[in-house]
């Protein structure tokens, strides 16, 4: 088999992974030769379906020993097998960073003989490039729940980001779906990796998951309850959702004909955003009473819907944090009215100024005890009000988010 | 009034000299023949390095760093026509600095924003210049950006091409950066033979577009979103559109 046809079908397999985030590497160790790695990652292009192509998305191969339900490679699949060889990727690697085509590699397997094996060869891959070829750029490597703890620990040595995926919310879905693979198992390497970093005194290797949004019945509630265990527990740095595309016909899973649920994934990343870098808490987005994100409007100006109590907000007074909680504010917009309220007292015609949208802002702030829409309405109101304006677009992925890294506050 | 500079640094640098030596504003500055007309009264800006580099010495020694670099950047944005906003943005500077740091005010914020452009081209320049690999192993890349980025770009590269050789090449401007494994320098070509490319080359521009064709879930095409953020014209030099 040619590389070309070896390249076709193993980026095919590994396409339905969302992550492709090359920022935020802590990493110490350099490798010496080509590469360098940066806080802000970088999108070297934008596929048909507009997601950021930032790292060299493939698997190593698509054969696999296990059968989950939801996965385009699973072995009761009737579909083309290929395999690299490590050394076949990390030529592609390194020839496809030279021409800036990426920021590195992300690595990832179907489970081949064993997981031992799989996780050897990806391991094999990675000192290839780290000690043979120098390659000093980023590198997202999958680890293979079930492998040895010494493949494990050594194969993260030499990575800027390591995971592993949970992929269905809930044990009992885990279960149903992927038999082979329990939650306690799938979190194991990525506990391993973190135990040894910390018993070693260097920094912990940033970690990430993904969870498939959709082909299970669990609510927003338990989906972002587990997301915020997954970020305060465990220390993940990022996940990542993905909404289902039905791949195969399976008595327990959508039907083939069903979209994907872009909207809901879209709402889940927002108010994953707002648990991160908004100081939200679970329970104000999403809770018992409210066990699903609001499909029409962004988790913020839901929650602010649902809280006007807590409106107006005076923007020459209140604190960072609160402003942070203005429907429509982001981070930059509080940026600039933190930074020009320094000077003066600030205007509505100030805030047009400085091109801060206030949509859906000005029905809840005064500007100099004065609120630019005159009364604060009721809900039903408010609700009629913003539903008129025009919807944003979901996007596939929040890959913009990744530009404004520096400011939101990620590392 | 109109004046016309050469479209140097220096050049603009010596406008704003100018406009302080005779006490007075023109009404457009420009480095652009298109935006004169016929019966435009027009004074030719003689270039002066030497005013030059003192009126720079002063605006850091005065206004600071940041500031400084604030004007260079808006300079590097050259499609627009941002030197009135500049001339009359160094002036307000030096006679209230406290001034530049309200940005609500219009001309601060008008030149907050050709920063911004202009930061942004570079980012997504060092995203997407695409380089080929030349019989001799030096990478090359040709770029037509839509701001004067290029002596912008050099650190981000030699970074990660240390141990490399590499050409980055702004056709439009007839100008290239050439980092030769130790320095980087800007030079203006105006003659150049096209370079051969290595062996491989076709080899993996192939490959690319493979993975770039098959990495894109078909279920969620998005023609629209991925214009947005590749517009079109970045698109001339990426092999992979």
């Amino acid at each position: 088999m040619t590389i070309d046809e070896k390249l076709t079908i193993l980026t095919e397999s590994a396409k339905y992974d969302v992550s492709c985030s090359s920022s935020g590497s802590t990493r110490e160790e350099n490798y010496g030769g080509l590469g360098a790695t940066g806080t802000s990652g970088v999108c070297h292009a934008y596929s048909a379906d507009g997601r950021c192509i930032s790292l060299l998305k493939i698997l190593l191969t698509n054969y696999c020993i296990y059968d989950c339900s939801y996965c385009i490679n699973r072995i009761s699949n009737d579909r083309p097998r290929a395999a690299f060889t490590p050394r076949e990727v990390a030529e592609l690697t390194i020839n496809f960073y030279k021409r800036n085509y990426i920021e590195g590699l992300f690595l990832s397997s179907g489970i081949i003989s064993n997981e031992d094996h799989t996780m050897s060869l990806l391991l094999k891959t990675l000192q290839l490039l780290r000690h043979e070829y120098h390659f000093n750029g980023y590198i997202h490597v999958k680890l293979i729940p079930g492998a040895a703890q010494e493949l494990i620990i050594a194969t993260s040595l030499l990575a800027d980001r390591v995971s592993s995926n949970i992929e269905l919310p809930s044990s009992k879905s885990l279960q149903l779906l992927a038999p082979e693979k329990t939650k306690e198992k799938v979190f194991l390497p990525l506990l391993q990796a973190k135990n040894y970093a910390l018993e070693n005194g260097k920094r912990p290797i940033g970690m990430s998951t993904q969870m498939i949004i959709g082909a299970t019945p669990e609510s927003d509630f338990e989906i972002m309850r587990l997301s915020d265990s997954l970020y305060s527990k465990a220390m993940l740095k990022r996940v990542y959702y993905s909404a289902y595309i039905p791949v195969n016909n399976d008595k327990n899973l959508p039907a083939l004909n069903v979209p994907p649920p872009l909207l809901r994934e879209h709402r889940l990343y927002q108010a994953d955003w707002l648990l991160r870098f908004y100081d939200f808490k679970v329970d104000e987005i999403v809770n018992e009473e409210h066990p699903y994100l609001d499909e029409r409007f962004d988790p913020k100006l839901a929650w602010a819907l649902r809280n006007l109590h807590y409106f107006p907000i005076e923007i020459n007074r209140a604190e960072k944090e609160t402003l942070l909680r203005i429907p429509g504010f982001g981070a930059r917009s509080v940026q600039k009215i933190l930074r020009a309220r320094r000077q003066k007292q600030l205007s509505t015609n100030d805030l047009i100024a400085m091109k801060i949208s206030l949509k859906s802002a000005r029905y809840f702030i005064t500007v100099g005890g004065k609120q630019p829409e005159k009364t604060l309405m009721s809900y039903e109101a408010l609700e009629y009000k913003l539903l008129a304006l025009p919807k944003p677009l979901p996007t596939a992925q929040p890959t913009l988010f990744d530009h404004f890294a520096s400011i939101s506050g990620e590392l | 009034m109109i004046w016309r500079y050469d479209g140097s640094f220096e050049g603009f640098l010596s406008s704003v000299v100018q406009s302080y030596t005779d006490k007075t504003l023109p009404d457009l500055l420009t480095k652009s023949e298109v935006d004169i007309g016929l019966f435009d009264e027009i004074l030719d800006i003689s270039t002066n390095t030497k005013d030059a580099l003192k009126l720079l010495h002063a605006i850091e020694k005065q206004l600071g760093e940041k500031i400084k670099e604030k004007i260079y950047h808006t300079f590097l944005c050259d499609d627009q026509p941002f030197e009135n906003d500049l001339l009359r943005y160094i002036r307000l500077g030096f006679k209230e600095p406290s001034l530049l740091e309200m940005i609500s005010h219009p001309l601060v914020y008008a030149i907050e924003e050709y920063q911004k452009r202009t930061l942004r081209t570079i980012h997504k320049m060092n995203a997407f210049s695409r380089f080929e690999t030349l019989e001799d192993g030096t990478l090359y890349a040709q770029i037509s950006p839509p701001r004067n980025v290029l002596p912008l770009m050099g650190g981000h590269f030699k970074k990660r091409f240390k141990h490399e050789r590499f050409i980055i090449h702004d056709l439009k401007r007839s100008m290239a950066l050439i980092y030769d494994g130790h320095s980087l320098e800007l030079h203006n070509i105006h003659d150049y033979d096209l370079p051969q490319r290595s062996f491989d080359e076709e080899k993996y521009q192939h490959l690319w577009k493979r993975f770039f064709d098959h990495v894109a879930i078909s279920e969620r095409l998005n023609p629209n979103l991925q214009r947005s953020h590749v517009p079109l014209l970045y698109r001339e030099w990426m092999c992979e559109f």
